[in-house]
């Protein structure tokens, strides 16, 4: 099995506090630090978005770095590509902003940079051991793990509730 | 001995293909058939080539995006010319055979040229469709000072900016009321018309034109239909494009306006599959025989040809009649599904601003999503192309539809 990690959502973790978003616009600024990337114009921009849902429940949603990633098959300039790390990544340099992929998202995860005119999303943080909005997180609703663990984790949890339910 | 693929076109559909099979089989012997001197490359970016953003480098398949199998055999400059089912072969226009144990027909399609428009065959007209179209463009506007396009599609639009970004002169000659009238009704491209007319292109509508006059140095200029006449050193043809299925001629295989492709790609005679411009697939919306030439459908069906050609069966899931994204002008574009809503009984919603339109179009009864049209726009536009495509139950989010607050967690199970 793959040994290669993923960032998984537990929405029921999540508060919206919105830590993740502001992490990933720093690491993603020129400086990576909060006070210059909030002077920093155009300011930078988060790649992952929280939503809002039934009553109460909040929804961080991020590129998926899909197994058969349509956005891989449409981009017309060859500027999608899967990474050693199984990230799918937009190369910044053959991006030509035609929004093929933006189309083609079923997450509506690719964002539109109208400064620059090119397309951005989740990149799993390269330079880095953790993503920065996993790192950020601090209600563990944001994790990086290997699809292994994670299964093996909501295993477990899974088998608690019902061993709690069957005792309580 | 491993088991022979033969390609017959090698552009989105035939390399998505040739790539998707090397991945599934590894011993399999893959030939692929261009009929282009230029190595494959990705065909939409041609418009950068004529104002030279780009060079014939920068936009090979080669390498990027799903083309990174290796192994794969590309013969450019080998045109099919005949194809014989019953010895499985087929002949290049070169005199060369080649056995087959599978083919694939994505063979493409040709510009089309009008045949009551006189004098398309002149130095200085240009159909966009190749690299090397491309590269004539470039060289005419070296010289040419005014460029006449004839049809405002899509891809002549994008041939005009290229040529205005050259400071060439522009005037576009569309015979409908509007630009880009295949992609939405003429009042809805209103932030698109303006956005055109402020970088300087000139656009005459409901026009046609009737000849393109000569002189020593080829084009001079157009004549049009209202009896006027515009001097230009250079005309682009764009009047959409015709599947290219002359080397089938003779043989008894179903064609209808393209190549006849069951639900799993393969044609009507056994052991030969087709994808692309070239063939009929069937528009999940309206559920009519469709052929479209956009890249995104010709890789998606060549993936699908691919996988069946190796055994894999897998159904293709259809092809959006309409379906491109786009920017022009500065102004992002995507129009999916039935958009064209003038005089229809369609469930329509539009919301506009001074420089953006979004327009969602639900059918009769109200209960599915069937279309939308977004410029300037474009949020969340994947997510609307899953409902439409995917036919999802729209209870509870039709409201999330309409207002453009849709996100994917009303899709999650609860």
């Amino acid at each position: 099995m793959s040994d290669l990690k993923e960032i998984f959502v537990n929405t029921q973790h999540c508060t919206g506090c919105l830590s993740c978003k502001l992490a990933c616009a720093v690491q993603h600024s020129k400086n990576k630090d909060l006070f210059s990337a909030l002077s920093q114009d155009p300011k930078p921009k988060s790649r992952l978005y929280v939503e809002w849902l039934w009553g109460n429940t909040k929804v961080p949603v991020l590129c998926r770095h899909c197994e058969d990633a349509p956005c891989v098959n449409a981009c017309i300039s060859g500027a999608i590509t899967r990474a050693e790390n199984n990230a799918v990544i937009t190369n910044t340099d053959k991006c030509i902003g035609c929004w093929t992929c933006v189309m083609v998202c079923p997450y509506g995860v690719i964002g539109r940079d109208k400064d620059l005119k090119i397309a951005y999303r989740c990149d799993r943080c390269p330079d880095q051991d953790h993503p920065a909005c996993v790192d950020a997180c601090p209600t563990e609703a944001l994790t990086y793990a290997t699809v292994d663990k994670f299964s093996a984790e909501k295993r477990q949890a899974a088998s608690r509730e019902v061993a709690q339910g069957q005792g309580g | 001995m491993g088991r022979k693929y033969v390609i017959v076109g090698g552009s989105a559909a035939g390399m998505a293909a040739a790539h998707t099979i090397r991945k599934k089989d590894r011993n399999g012997n893959i030939t692929v058939l261009s009929n282009e001197k230029a190595q494959p490359y990705f065909r939409p970016m041609i418009p950068y080539i004529i104002n030279g953003k780009k060079r014939p480098d920068d936009i090979f398949l080669s390498g990027s995006g799903i083309f990174t199998q290796g192994g794969i055999s590309v013969k450019t400059g080998f045109g099919a010319k005949s194809i014989d089912f019953q010895k499985k072969t087929v002949t290049t226009a070169s005199g060369e055979a080649f056995l087959y144990d599978k083919i694939l027909f994505s063979s493409g399609s040709t510009p089309y040229l009008p045949e009551n428009i006189e004098g398309l065959d002149s130095e200085g007209v240009f159909s966009l469709k190749t690299l090397s179209d491309a590269q004539g463009m470039a060289k005419r506007s070296e010289t040419a000072t005014h460029v006449v396009m004839l049809g405002g599609g899509i891809l002549n639009l994008k041939a005009a900016f290229a040529l205005l970004e050259k400071k060439l002169s522009v005037t576009m000659v569309v015979y409908s009321p509007e630009v880009l009238s295949q992609l939405m009704d003429p009042k809805d491209a209103f932030p698109i018309r303006n956005a055109l007319d402020n970088a300087g292109l000139n656009i005459i509508t409901g026009i046609s034109a009737t000849q393109v006059l000569t002189d020593s140095s080829g084009v001079c200029g157009v004549a049009l239909d209202n009896g006027s006449q515009i001097a230009c050193q250079m005309v682009c043809v764009g009047k959409g494009v015709v599947p290219d299925t002359g080397f089938l001629n003779g043989n008894d295989i179903k064609i209808d306006k393209g190549i006849f492709s069951d639900p799993y790609t393969q044609t009507s005679i056994k052991d030969a599959y087709t994808a692309g411009d070239v063939a009929v697939a069937i528009d999940p919306v309206t559920g009519e025989k469709t052929v479209t030439s956009l890249w995104t459908h010709a890789v998606e069906m060549g993936i699908c040809a691919g996988l069946n050609m190796t055994g894999s069966k897998t159904v293709y899931t259809g092809t959006l009649g309409i379906m491109n994204a786009t920017q022009v002008a500065d102004v992002p574009l995507v129009s999916m599904g039935i958009v064209h809503t003038k005089n229809s009984e369609y469930e329509t919603h539009a919301k506009k601003t001074r420089l953006t339109y979004r327009k969602i179009v639900f059918s009769k009864d109200g209960t599915r999503l069937i279309g939308a049209l977004f410029i300037g726009d474009i949020k969340n536009a994947g997510i609307y192309r899953y409902v439409i495509r995917e036919k999802k139950n729209i209870n509870g989010i039709k409201s999330h539809l309409i207002n453009h607050t849709v996100h994917y967690g009303h899709f999650m199970q609860p």
